[in-house]
């Protein structure tokens, strides 16, 4: 090695020290990590949370952070994959020395990060993921679900559907564990609100189905009062459409959980079938407050579409996390926890408290009817019916006793 | 639940037509991969790539052509064109100097190509879902014998016979056709009296990726465009090249026929367990047939 090689690289040497110190020195921040799916289908979903807790972490920022340290935030893309998801969380931990986990629209990466969440003693967040069992059998001290599950889902479709004379009914779905969860939710809470239910049948279908055609003819043959369509996610426009072209909602009523969200309802729009029947969380329309109105203007200016519910997930992750730190007085996870449990922070659907022995959020659910409105290209909720958490949430009872198992 | 009550001959009718319209899908795309197959010897991951930029092309044509009648014929017309000019340029500019590697080379380089064509759609239409209607008369649905059969899938029934029969017009009356046929059985021969084989190549191709676009464009108005949608017909195409015969185009409308007839049968008689039966008959044959059922070129 000559000289000048020998120079450059002791220079190198200085450059990377310099460069690695250069964070350390600024004032210290909380760190969020957010893991999830960001390619793909999945990310028309999971866009929404990140940019609505962006918008209020950059409010929170400008306005001094919280505990005069700003709160900054790391995104990593899990393609919808639980081992690359899992690596990503892992390296958060170790590598970025996140204080705080966040995000997954996978419901079995979700289990999988909040697993890593009770072994790291790291709090997170899950602000997509439905699956039940998130804050159900397998919740614990450093987990928590800012999003409606299968269980309420269920509970929510069948309080909605009890009110209605129906009495013989079809199942279908997705034959992976979302169908059968909403399912099952809505069908063991509709027999017992109602004893004389009776089910006809089942279909189950292949995630990513291209003709449900067949699939509605099958189920018209049959006969039934109403259908419980258990599909999420991209299944549901082209089920909407294939029910529009065969008619299937003027000839039997249908209850889709996820029919009446925005980004269901949006690409299809004026030719999406009306009257089917479906729950959400949030609609930027509704319910038509001063909060809610503001937040959708603000969200307007900011990314130039509708918030769909996934921004209230995102905004209510923000408000958690700011709000329990303010209220613990220091960044100290087992305080953090503490200030969560119970806390209860504003939103556009009003006010939401983490329910401190399970870790669950307690969002309202709305039920109401897909319909064509003045003023908008594409259908919206109506004749919406507000289920309130307490009426649609599993009790803690239910929960201990998953938990015992 | 009284098993299988709901089972009427109304009904199995019903279901064999809209299982024909589907066939009809299932039978333009895998034809275009096994032509491909049979004649290139390259086995097309990305064929399902390309019907799904087919379907995503004819959204965004009938979206800038406007509602109404004309913009989806417009649009049905452009798009696979537009896959086929896309095709060509990959022909071109890749494929063509890979024809002498061996075929686990070519799968990996299809393979990444779906990568590639994948991350082209995020870029251009973003992730999220993309829908277009055809047009006023193909809505809707009317009735036989009691249960609504959609204009749309009435249409589709029309449109496979006639691409059938192009198909075999192209191969077995043009000389383009011939000479294709001729170079998949000994391509140095038909090379050796003076026909440039690399231009019928890629006219093989650029055509089976047509019917690729072509089938993307024909299922856009009853699909949710997403990206995601080139997985389950990459799969399917594939199974029904492989039971059909590979490279053999009447074996791939065979395939087609038995996987989309096995499919909307099963959904009638046993809708609980419906998924399987098409993969139950695609093993079928194949333990009766491990060649497939028609001559396969290869």
């Amino acid at each position: 090695m000559n000289r000048f090689s020998l120079i450059s690289a002791f220079l190198a040497w200085v450059l990377a020290l310099a460069l690695c110190a250069a964070p350390a020195m600024a004032a210290k921040t909380i760190k969020v990590g957010i893991v999830d799916c960001y390619s793909g289908p999945p990310s028309t979903y999971t866009n929404d949370v990140r940019d609505a807790f962006k918008l209020e972490i950059d409010k929170v920022n400008a306005a001094g952070g919280v505990l005069g340290r700003k709160i900054e935030f790391v995104t990593r893309d899990s393609k919808f994959k639980v081992d690359l998801g899992l690596s990503a969380a892992k390296e958060l931990v170790m590598r970025e020395e996140v204080d705080i986990l966040m995000g997954t629209i996978n419901s079995a990466l979700a289990l999988a990060i909040s697993d890593l969440a009770r072994k790291e003693r790291i709090p997170f967040l899950a602000t997509f993921a439905k699956s039940a069992k998130i804050t159900g059998e397998a919740g614990h001290r450093y987990v928590f679900s800012i999003t409606e599950n299968t269980a309420l889902a269920g509970k929510a479709g069948a309080v909605g559907l009890a009110k209605m004379p129906f009495v013989k009914y079809w199942i279908a779905g997705d034959d992976y564990e979302y169908g059968h969860a909403i399912a099952d939710g809505v069908w063991e809470n509709l027999r017992t609100l109602r004893p004389d239910v009776e089910l006809l049948g089942q279909s189950w279908w292949k995630v990513g189905e291209p003709d449900f055609t067949p699939y509605i003819t099958a189920m018209l043959s049959a006969n039934p009062d109403a259908v419980i369509v258990a599909t999420g996610g991209r299944d549901c426009v082209p089920f909407l459409k294939a029910a529009k072209a065969t008619g299937f909602n003027e000839r039997v009523p249908f209850y889709m959980h996820t029919a009446t969200e925005l980004s269901t309802l949006k690409p299809l729009g004026l030719d999406a079938p009306e009257g089917v029947l479906g729950t959400s969380n949030y609609f930027f329309y509704y319910p038509n407050s001063k909060a809610n109105r503001q937040f959708v203007k603000e969200f307007q200016d900011a990314y130039g579409r509708y918030p769909a519910v996934g921004a209230v997930y995102g905004l209510l992750a923000a408000k958690y996390i700011t709000g329990a730190y303010q209220k613990a007085g220091k960044v100290h996870t087992e305080k953090f926890i503490d200030a969560m449990e119970g806390m209860t922070v504003d939103s556009p659907v009003g006010p939401v408290t983490m329910r401190a022995y399970d870790h669950q959020a307690m969002l309202p659910m709305f039920m109401g009817k897909t319909k064509k409105a003045e003023g908008y290209d594409f259908l919206i909720a109506t004749d919406i019916v507000t289920l309130e958490p307490e009426e649609v949430a599993p009790s803690i009872e239910e929960i201990r006793k998953a938990r015992m198992k | 639940m009284d098993f299988a009550s709901n089972i009427t001959a109304a009904a199995l009718f019903q279901q064999v037509l809209v299982g024909l319209s589907r066939t009809t899908i299932l039978f333009i795309v895998s034809s275009g991969l096994s032509l491909v197959l049979g004649v290139l010897r390259i086995p097309n991951v990305a064929h399902g790539s390309l019907y799904m930029i087919g379907a995503f092309l004819t959204y965004t044509i009938a979206a800038a052509v406007g509602p109404g009648a004309f913009g989806f014929w417009i649009a049905l017309v452009l798009a696979p064109l537009g896959v086929a000019l896309l095709s060509f340029a990959a022909e071109r500019g890749l494929f063509c100097h890979l024809y002498e590697r061996e075929h686990l080379m070519l799968l990996l380089f299809t393979f990444s190509m779906t990568l590639v064509f994948n991350d082209l759609v995020k870029l251009i239409w973003g992730s999220d879902y993309r829908s277009f209607t055809a047009p006023g008369f193909l809505q809707g649905s009317f009735d036989v014998f009691g249960l609504p059969f959609p204009r749309y899938n009435l249409f589709l029934l029309l449109i496979g016979p006639l691409v059938a029969f192009g198909l075999w017009f192209l191969t077995n009356r043009t000389k383009i056709g011939k000479i294709a046929r001729a170079a998949a059985v000994d391509r140095e021969m038909v090379g050796a009296v003076g026909i440039n084989v690399s231009w019928i190549f890629a006219a093989t191709f650029v055509i089976g990726c047509y019917l690729a676009g072509l089938g993307g464009a024909l299922v856009a108005p009853t699909q949710n465009i997403t990206q995601g949608m080139d997985h389950t017909i990459i799969i399917e195409a594939f199974l029904i090249v492989i039971i059909g015969g590979l490279g053999n185009i009447w074996g791939a409308l065979l395939g087609a026929l038995i996987f989309g007839l096995t499919d909307s049968l099963g959904i009638l008689i046993w809708p609980q367990f419906a998924i399987v039966f098409p993969y139950v008959a695609v093993v079928i044959v194949l333990l009766f047939r491990p060649k497939g059922l028609l001559k396969s070129t290869w």
